[in-house]
């Protein structure tokens, strides 16, 4: 009875990772497919039908790219529209979700459902009102005319995010800081902020990788090539009249590159606050 | 950590001894909140009565003068045949993409569960398609799906599935279940995500029980997993509705709604009508209509959310 249970145990654990491994390959697959062709000699990318193995690796798609597209600057202003995505966002967010945290005001529900509508206001239904924001802003073709719009959409998963974690701070650790004689913001600064380290990694992650991904705006609002993100950078490849898939697929490759490395280091703060809005514990 | 915790200070009490203290400190809360809710007021809030305001006027392209037309837009947009292949279109692309995401994320979930060396590993791997720019996914799949260089096609010529190679994002019949495709490999790292969160939650000794009664495999997954997971499948079945129903780039990277609009969904149109062929007026009558639907989905969300005397 006992063998019989535990070789069921056995078989069961290579049905669990036989699927895993299935599963694994088929979410894998397009990697794979746009990695190996990229590798490919330029004869070898365009003959049909396609060889699902590089018969030799070529580093020539590289090459090329790096001489003959702006992968380069795209990945520049990729960086800048994050990066200044992230501090305007966390600039609004970590004041508005202290404030939530601590103290108790008329209309704090309000303003958090509020708040939460927003999040559901995704920004192509938007999108008309939006360019007509930007234009009287005078923001076309400026960073901010990206910047903006995607603070506002990254702000409510951050203010949530945050004030969640805000509310753990036991009060009592503020309060003797301030008979010390700290201000607020050395309070903030100084305890709040360093005892919630990981809800601000995985704001700042979520909220880079918005800004990183996200393709509507730059194409609304950014027509200066000079100033194209990635996404908009492989856009404009397909967009061309004969798409040359070689160069595209090496720019997709090098323009997920950061972000590989990114889920590497972070990976546990992303899933924390993937799971903090859709999970009761 | 809990959104929908209740906050335990006592707004009545305060409001009592409504001290200068108090309304210092209730000045000083004001304040920290005002920059964001401002600038959502600005960059959210005024954009939606734009659109409202916009959508009862006619801004043609070739002009700049606005005329008032008042409902007009609404109810050609009613009495349009596009109105309602958009509907049925969009219907689908959201049943089908939210039905695959859900489905494949629970089969990942519940092998990922247990006791899985290298889990960390397997999360990394399968959050990966998450996380990267829809536009890339997008150019991926439409290389996968090439009908001359495709992967698919040689993997399905060297199985003898097909003779010739076929183009899938060319033909009106089945370009949608082309990006359909890519949408749901784009939103089952977030649906698996969550699963595995939900499934880790439920009390390991529910099983053991079940185990000691010889119930089955599937009887343990159909009245013990899915039981408790309900509301977290509700939750993220909700929100992967709203995210498929708006998704845009997946679907303007791959076909830009074509061909002869089979692929395109309700967003794309307001796109197309709004922005490329710049109808601000008619685009912002679609949108308004998008606004509607989605507040739908708002308050089912919200009402689920807030359930069962949980409060904010």
């Amino acid at each position: 009875m006992t063998m019989a249970g535990h070789d069921e145990g056995g078989l069961r654990r290579v049905r669990v990772y036989g699927m895993l491994i299935a599963l694994l390959g088929i979410m894998m697959f397009p990697f794979y497919a746009m990695f190996s062709s990229t590798f490919k000699p330029e004869s070898e990318i365009f003959s049909a039908p396609a060889t699902l193995v590089p018969s030799q690796l070529s580093l020539g798609a590289y090459v090329d790219v790096w001489t003959q597209t702006d992968v380069l600057l795209w990945i520049a202003n990729s960086f800048v529209i994050s990066l200044g995505t992230v501090v305007l966002t966390l600039l609004l967010a970590i004041p508005a979700a202290y404030s939530c945290a601590r103290n108790d005001f008329v209309g704090k529900r309000t303003f958090l459902l509020a708040v939460l509508v927003v999040q559901m206001f995704a920004p192509v239904v938007l999108i008309v009102g939006l360019f007509d924001v930007i234009s009287r802003l005078g923001l076309f073709n400026t960073y901010l005319a990206v910047i903006v719009p995607a603070a506002a959409f990254t702000l409510p998963f951050n203010i949530w995010m945050l004030y969640g974690y805000f509310k753990t701070v036991p009060v009592e650790l503020e309060e003797s800081a301030r008979i010390d004689g700290a201000s607020q913001l050395q309070v903030l600064t100084k305890i709040v902020l360093p005892l919630t380290k990981p809800a601000l990694v995985a704001s700042i992650t979520y909220t880079f990788l918005y800004a990183w991904n996200r393709l509507l705006f730059v194409l609304t609002f950014l027509t200066d090539s000079g100033k194209y993100n990635i996404p908009r950078g492989v856009f404009s490849m397909v967009g061309a009249l004969q798409t040359d898939w070689r160069m595209m697929l090496t720019v997709s490759v090098i323009g997920i590159i950061p972000l590989l490395v990114l889920f590497a280091f972070l990976e546990q703060y992303i899933v924390a606050g993937m799971t903090a809005g859709a999970v009761k514990e | 950590m809990s959104l929908a915790e209740e906050h335990t200070q006592t707004g009545g009490d305060s409001r009592l001894s409504q001290s200068a203290a108090h309304v210092k400190r209730n000045r000083r809360a004001y304040l920290l909140i005002a920059p964001a809710a401002l600038f959502l007021v600005a960059v959210v809030g005024y954009p939606i009565l734009e659109t409202f305001r916009l959508s009862l006027y006619r801004s043609p392209a070739d002009s700049t003068i606005e005329t008032f037309v008042g409902l007009q837009h609404y109810v050609d947009i009613l009495n349009s045949d596009i109105f309602y292949r958009l509907l049925w279109q969009t219907g689908r692309w959201v049943a089908v993409g939210v039905a695959g995401k859900t489905l494949l994320g629970l089969l990942i979930a519940v092998h990922l569960k247990g006791d899985i060396r290298g889990r960390k590993f397997f999360r990394t791997a399968f959050l990966i398609p998450w996380g990267i720019p829809y536009a890339i996914s997008a150019v991926v799949f439409r290389w996968i799906e090439h009908p001359q260089f495709g992967y698919l096609n040689a993997i399905l010529l060297k199985l003898g599935v097909i003779e010739q190679g076929i183009g899938i994002l060319g033909n009106p019949d089945i370009a949608w279940l082309g990006v359909v495709v890519a949408d749901i490999w784009i939103g089952t790292p977030f649906m698996a995500i969550i699963f595995l969160a939900g499934l880790q939650s439920i009390p390991q000794d529910l099983y053991e029980a079940a185990a000691i009664d010889g119930a089955e495999r599937w009887h343990q997954f159909r009245y013990i997993t899915l039981p408790q997971l309900k509301s977290v499948i509700l939750m993220a079945t909700l929100l992967s509705t709203i995210w498929t129903f708006v998704s845009f780039d997946t679907i303007w990277t791959m076909t830009g709604g074509g061909p002869i609009s089979t692929t395109a969904t309700l967003v794309i149109h307001i796109y197309q009508v709004g922005l490329q062929n710049g109808h601000l007026g008619l685009g912002a009558a679609y949108s308004v209509i998008g606004f509607l639907l989605l507040l739908l989905f708002a308050i089912v969300y919200l009402r689920v959310y807030t359930r069962g005397g949980e409060e904010l």
